[in-house]
């Protein structure tokens, strides 16, 4: 089973990845796929409560920050492999240290994903809804949520289940398991 | 008339086109071309309409051909801005995005290329 998780911020979409993964390894190991290259002290802090709350919950941690494609390779794919969140890839593969864009960051993180996908049985990937704001931002953040966008709709597409969460509730868009309304949308 | 709400970039007017079998030039885009075109069987960016009406107090369009499709983006989830025009757009937007789903036969959230429906 693969696994799309998305919402607004700070809304428990980690915390409900987590119990999706640990759901769907009852064989297997568990991978968390940590995408994040802290570059703070807040972001020290919000690695550090992530750590926290896997702990315990036997994930061994990949550190991938870039280049996500062949990341089970070699592991147990027959376990589950959870990606938090790409957000941070995309940032990571989009924008150099000193703020270069690349633009074939979106279409590179799109062929990884989906190598990645086809590589594992079981997939958590979370990412951000960042789209349902009226601020006229700059062309820059224009083009990386474009691009964030553009990886969410391959991955809806992909994935065998699309959960939005929202104050920690989830929302099931899509699960190939049930028979749901969009499905008669669209094909029509 | 169909309302097909969304936030940016999440496949709003693909999703038009594949359900309603449009062309691109039956679309009107309110973002380049300004006010509706009665005549056009799908309208665009409402958003971006609304905005032309906030800024010039001009009372937005309601009345749509009972098969024609509006499309608007979801502008309604971010801070309230501390710019009285923007804070003006968002609530005529907001309000008339509401009146308008009232009186729709059916409304669609596209999200991350999914369509979900509302009504």
């Amino acid at each position: 089973m693969t696994v799309f998780v998305t919402g607004g911020c700070k809304n428990g979409k980690s915390t409900y990845a987590l119990r999706q993964a640990a759901a769907l390894s009852a064989q297997g190991l568990r991978y968390y796929i940590a995408t994040l290259v802290p570059g703070d002290d807040e972001q020290w802090k919000c690695v550090q409560n992530h750590r926290a709350a896997r702990c315990g919950m036997g994930f061994a941690t990949l550190e991938c920050p870039t280049g996500v494609a062949n990341v089970a390779d070699g592991r147990d794919t027959r376990g589950v492999f959870l990606l938090d969140s790409v957000t941070a890839l995309l940032n990571n593969e989009m924008f150099a240290s000193d703020g270069a864009m690349d633009a074939d960051a979106p279409s590179r993180v799109i062929r990884d994903l989906e190598r990645f996908l086809n590589s594992v049985r079981h997939a958590v990937v979370v990412s951000d809804y960042i789209y349902s704001d009226g601020m006229g931002y700059s062309e820059t953040t224009r083009a990386f949520g474009r691009a964030l966008a553009e990886i969410d709709s391959f991955l809806a597409q992909k994935c065998e289940r699309v959960v939005e969460i929202c104050g920690g509730i989830p929302t099931v868009h899509k699960d190939i398991a049930e028979t749901k309304h969009y499905e008669g949308l669209l094909c029509i | 008339m169909h309302l097909i709400i969304g936030g940016a970039w999440q496949g709003k007017r693909d999703y038009a086109m594949r359900r309603f079998g449009f062309a691109a030039e039956d679309i009107h885009d309110c973002a380049s071309d300004g006010a509706p075109d009665a005549a056009a069987r799908c309208v665009d960016h409402y958003e971006c309409y609304l905005r032309a009406c906030a800024d010039s107090g001009i009372k937005p369009r309601l009345g749509f051909a009972a098969d024609s499709v509006v499309i608007c983006q979801d502008i309604f989830c971010g801070v309230v801005s501390a710019d009285a025009q923007e804070r003006a757009w968002r609530e005529l937007a907001g309000r008339t995005v509401t009146a308008l789903a009232a009186r729709a036969d059916s409304v669609t959230r596209i999200f991350c290329g999914l369509p979900v429906k509302l009504k």
